[in-house]
């Protein structure tokens, strides 16, 4: 009848000592104890309100316990919740995980680090009703769609606003001209490692995002030739993936081509010691992490990138840094692409040095690679 | 013979037991015509004493009598199908309560768990309650059940629905259904039209004893209006003076308000509180210039303070006005700044905070019964000092340094013996008060850093202080369902108000400090007079505990928060609400008022802060003729902070509001 089954009370009376509880007895217990525990979570959820929390303690029971004149328990202090496990070879019987803890052990553990103490610290949540797009704001995508959804429920919608052009703040006019500034003329210095710093932490670049994938897009189809720039835009691009206060999926698809053509392009740079090997090694990371970042809100894009890295590796015509390329994009992606390639991966290194010294052996040993794989593609 | 005259009184008499007047008034009827009834030969009559025979022992009349009323109300026609709904909630509860009180409990829980869905959405938190009941005990223990018991239910219904529903009652000769709705409701027959549905809201409270005694309450008279001769009708006469010379500084500060703008949203990016005061200053240049086009506000009517009033020295009350006078004029269109104090590293241990009028202190109430009070102003000079960088851990590593610990970014005031509930500063910030988990009130002073009086008087912990907007009176509230009001050089109470039917969580002075506010856990929000004690309004409407309130500065209104999120704005001489505001999702912690009145300011456990235009319909005559919805406010903004609940607001006199908050990642 209540949710209190009978047998908890026997079990409980039997652990207390009490063997010969009566039936009856258990019967009547069990209701009144569901009770009494509802009423002790009544005060308790008070209490948790008061503390100005949404998530119930363990303090605010011992505090509601208090308030009725009951013993609080103790030891029920910790942070995490209560682990219990299930009894082997019982269906529903659990038990809490208690570890021993050897006393020996814990006084020799060095002492754990000091926790900070309280501080406050202020910043402007708003001016004059706009958000300051500084660090401590949350990034504002979200809200504006529930804000729209607001003004039509209103029916006060007054303020009809005009679809107005673009804009884009001062600051961050001059932000973007010296970014791209550096990117373009001080790739080495000390200052473009900064700049990517901040490209990969500020939380008030959203406005900007366009401009740069636009200014990537560009510069990588006109610079094919210079390699330091080449390296330098992915890297910029690499910046602004790892930036988590960004929206960047809407421009994804300006973005990938130029990485893709880092990836697998005919000639990077135009000296031959130039190690354009690296910038395709490190396009190849970037399109693994953004196949592993937005590969569940764009179902289709792992397959994509796959296939276009499949085609340009399969097909003989292309040149080895092709070739190369489409390897490690592939062997990037993950284990399942990497499984197939796994037959050479070990090989690769090899194959690097070999391909500097003798081009002729490397056609050989690649080609060979190549029929292994397309056997086991075809057994799979 | 002997024995029909035992039977016709026995029946009479359980009749009249019963409620069943017309019932009654039948059998009367057909004593006087005949006076000897054959009740053998009476098939109808026999049948209905058969019925009360059966339904004395059958509880499955109860589930099934329910269930059928239930589809009936379900079926019925869509006009009265919201009014005809209103009455199944009263028959639900009671239906199961009286299954209780029987002793049928097993039924009563099958009965319970089959029809509670229904209601589930409107009363899900009376329920909760309910379903804990499993025996007759339980019924006379429990508060909540026995005044429900005890008390009937009203319920406006119009004429038409009333006719149906009796007609079903009779037709179907449910006689346990018909029991309860005469036991436990009272009919408002009312002709006409049936009622809109948005009226629901009466119904809502089932809190008994109150709905007749709160409407008997409301009609009391209250002075709502402001003090006389307060510092802002001063400044409206010395206005007239003042107006020329200030406009002159006005024209002349104009070149610098830009430059000093700029600065201050520069400063907003790298350290923000260096730059606080200025920026507030500047703001307020910005609007001074705008102020002779606002139009001033129609007064408010005045009234005498009841109570003896502490005298304001001359210095402060220059500061005050010069304030005033810088104020910034809000608006649906001229949104506040704000300001927000970050709380970190109080691993979980937070429990109130409380920001003084100026925004230079932050006091914040902890779980390990300690008090800390930070000095925004030093924090932010310190702050600037140091060279400019991300203001997060310098400050507080700078000043933890001391290898004894000694060097604090905080006071840290110790004294209470248990969490410390609320806090609340005086309006010239040289007091705080806070109240605590060990029941008392205790008094500290900012400027000796110290303890000075420990009020106790309250049984139960303390959840709520505030001091009065004149200052040396304060009012708390507590588990002990009182509030109680104070005065500082007094050790005992003033006076206690006794009325809540559950724990008080919060409490408010009126502007004219001649009234209090209390919300409750029993969801209503109740109006004490002062002077006298008593209580002269009960606004009845929210659907759960209540949080937070907050007075309009101009007395007419009152807003109160709840723990579903719901604002409710209130008027205070109708005793009526305004409108309910809907868009927070969780307890809205904070309320607060800008110092004129048009928006407020609403802070809450999402995470967000929102402000509502709360002036539409008396400052847009325009807006008011193309919505025809003349009465609504709306929000104005939400502003999110990044995952920091926000725990208390507080609009300077210049119209800046200050936000505290606690970061806390599992949000």
């Amino acid at each position: 009848m209540s949710n209190v089954p009978k047998e908890a009370i026997e079990v409980i009376a039997q652990s207390i000592g009490i063997t010969n509880l009566s039936p009856d007895v258990a019967l009547a217990l069990a209701p009144d104890v569901e009770y009494r525990v509802r009423e002790i979570m009544q005060e308790a959820i008070k209490c948790m309100r008061h503390s100005r929390r949404t998530v119930l303690t363990t303090d605010d029971v011992d505090s509601a316990l208090n308030l009725r004149n009951v013993e609080p328990i103790c030891g029920f202090a910790s942070r995490d919740a209560l682990r219990f496990k299930k009894a082997a070879g019982h269906k529903d019987l659990f038990y809490i995980d208690d570890k021993d803890v050897e006393f020996k052990e814990v006084l020799e553990s060095p002492l754990p680090k000091a926790p900070l103490d309280t501080s406050v610290t202020s910043h402007w949540l708003a001016i004059e009703g706009i958000q300051p797009a500084i660090p401590e704001n949350a990034s504002i995508e979200a809200p504006s769609d529930g804000k729209k959804a607001e003004y039509k429920e209103d029916g006060l919608s007054v303020d009809v606003k005009l679809p107005i052009k673009h804009v884009l703040s001062r600051e961050l006019q001059l932000y973007f001209d010296k970014i791209v500034d550096i990117t373009m003329n001080k790739s080495v210095s000390i200052l473009f490692k900064q700049a990517l710093l901040s490209l990969a932490t500020d939380s008030g670049l959203h406005p900007l995002v366009p401009y740069f994938t636009c200014f990537i897009a560009d510069e990588v189809a006109r610079n094919l030739n210079n390699f330091p720039l080449m390296f330098a835009l992915m890297r910029v691009a690499r910046s602004l993936l790892q930036n988590e206060h960004l929206h960047i999926e809407p421009y994804l698809h300006q973005l990938m081509p130029s990485i893709i053509t880092c990836l697998v392009a005919k000639r990077l740079g135009n000296k031959f010691t130039e190690n354009h090997w690296e910038l395709r090694n490190f396009a190849a990371k970037l399109v693994a992490s953004i196949c592993k970042r937005f590969g569940h809100v764009y179902h289709n894009l792992q397959p994509r990138v796959t296939r276009t890295l499949l085609h340009a590796f399969l097909d003989p015509t292309k040149t080895f840094p092709q070739h190369y390329g489409a390897i490690q994009g592939l062997a990037a992606l993950g284990p399942s692409v990497k499984t197939v390639l796994s037959l050479f991966s070990a090989r690769s290194e090899e194959r690097k040095n070999l391909e500097i010294y003798s081009p002729k052996v490397f056609v050989y040993l690649y080609y060979q690679i190549l029929k292994r794989i397309c056997s086991f593609l075809n057994l799979k | 013979m002997e024995n029909m005259q035992a039977v016709n009184s026995f029946v009479a008499a359980y009749l009249k037991k019963k409620g069943f007047k017309e019932a009654e008034q039948l059998l009367e009827d057909l004593q006087k015509e005949s006076a000897p009834i054959d009740f053998h030969n009476d098939p109808d009559l026999a049948k209905f004493i058969h019925h009360f025979s059966q339904s004395e022992d059958d509880v499955a009349r109860y589930q099934d009598g329910y269930s059928k009323l239930r589809s009936w109300t379900y079926s019925s026609l869509d006009l009265y199908k919201h009014e005809l709904l209103r009455v199944l909630y009263p028959v639900f509860i009671h239906s199961f309560m009286d299954l209780v009180a029987k002793g049928h409990l097993q039924e009563a829980r099958t009965f319970f768990n089959a029809f509670h869905e229904d209601h589930e959405l409107m009363h899900s938190r009376d329920l909760q309650k309910l379903e804990g009941v499993l025996s007759q005990s339980h019924l006379e223990e429990m508060e909540f059940a026995r005044s429900l018991r005890q008390n009937k239910v009203n319920i406006k219904i119009c004429q038409y629905s009333y006719g149906l529903l009796l007609q079903y009652l009779h037709k179907t000769q449910s006689t346990a259904m018909l029991g309860v709705i005469n036991e436990h409701i009272n009919f408002q027959v009312t002709s006409g039209q049936p009622g809109s549905i948005s009226d629901d809201t009466e119904v809502v409270t089932l809190i008994g004893s109150c709905q007749d005694a709160a409407s008997l309450i409301n009609q009391k008279e209250i002075h709502w209006g402001l003090l006389e001769d307060s510092l802002e009708e001063r400044l409206e006469k010395e206005g007239g003076l003042l107006s020329d010379s200030e406009k002159a500084e006005a024209e002349n500060k104009e070149g610098d308000v830009d430059d000093s703008k700029k600065r201050s949203v520069e400063g907003g990016k790298q350290g923000a509180s260096t730059k606080k005061l200025k920026k507030d200053k500047a703001v307020n240049a910005t609007a001074k210039s705008a102020r002779p086009e606002a139009k001033p506000t129609p007064a408010a009517p005045r009234v005498k303070p009841e109570l003896t009033l502490p005298v304001m020295s001359t210095e402060v009350e220059q500061s005050i006005l010069e304030d005033l006078r810088n104020r910034v004029q809000l608006s649906s269109v001229a949104l506040p700044s704000v300001s927000f104090y970050t709380f970190l590293n109080t691993h979980n241990g937070l429990n109130c905070s409380s920001i003084s009028q100026d925004g230079s202190l932050v006091a914040g109430g902890f779980s390990d019964s300690s008090l800390k009070v930070w000095d925004m102003a030093k924090l932010g000079q310190q702050a600037g000092s140091s060279t400019l960088q991300g203001e997060n851990d310098s400050t507080s590593s700078e000043h933890v340094a001391g290898p004894n610990g000694v060097k604090r970014s905080y006071t840290l005031f110790q004294g209470h013996s248990g969490p410390v509930y609320s806090a609340t500063f005086s309006p010239l910030a040289d007091f705080i008060l806070s109240s605590s988990a060990d029941t008392t009130i205790r008094l500290w002073s900012t400027k000796l850093n110290a303890n000075l009086v420990c009020y106790k008087g309250h049984n139960y912990p303390v959840w709520d202080v505030q001091f009065s907007p004149v200052g040396h009176y304060f009012a708390s509230s507590s588990h002990d369902r009182t509030a109680r009001i104070w005065s500082m050089d007094r050790i005992q109470p003033l006076r206690i108000m006794a009325g809540h039917l559950s724990d008080v969580d919060c409490v408010q002075w009126h502007v004219n400090c001649n009234y209090i506010a209390t919300g409750s856990s029993d969801r209503t929000v109740r109006l004490w007079d002062v002077q006298s004690g008593e209580c002269v309004r009960i606004f009845i409407g929210h659907r759960s505990m209540i949080l937070s309130l907050a007075m309009s500065p101009d007395g007419r209104y009152m807003a109160s928060g709840d723990e579903d999120g719901t604002i409710m704005m209130w008027d205070l001489s109708s005793g009526q609400c305004v409108t309910p505001l809907m868009g927070h999702t969780s307890c809205v912690w904070s309320l607060a008022f800008s110092c004129e009145g048009t928006v407020l300011a609403s802070g809450s456990a999402d995470c967000t802060v929102k402000l509502w235009d709360v002036k539409t319909s008396t400052k847009a005559p325009k807006n008011e003729e193309k919505s025809g919805n003349p009465n609504r406010l709306r929000s104005l903004k939400t502003l999110a902070t990044k995952s920091s609940p926000v725990y208390s607001l507080r609009f300077s006199r210049r119209n800046l509001l200050f936000a505290a908050g606690v970061l806390s990642k599992n949000v």
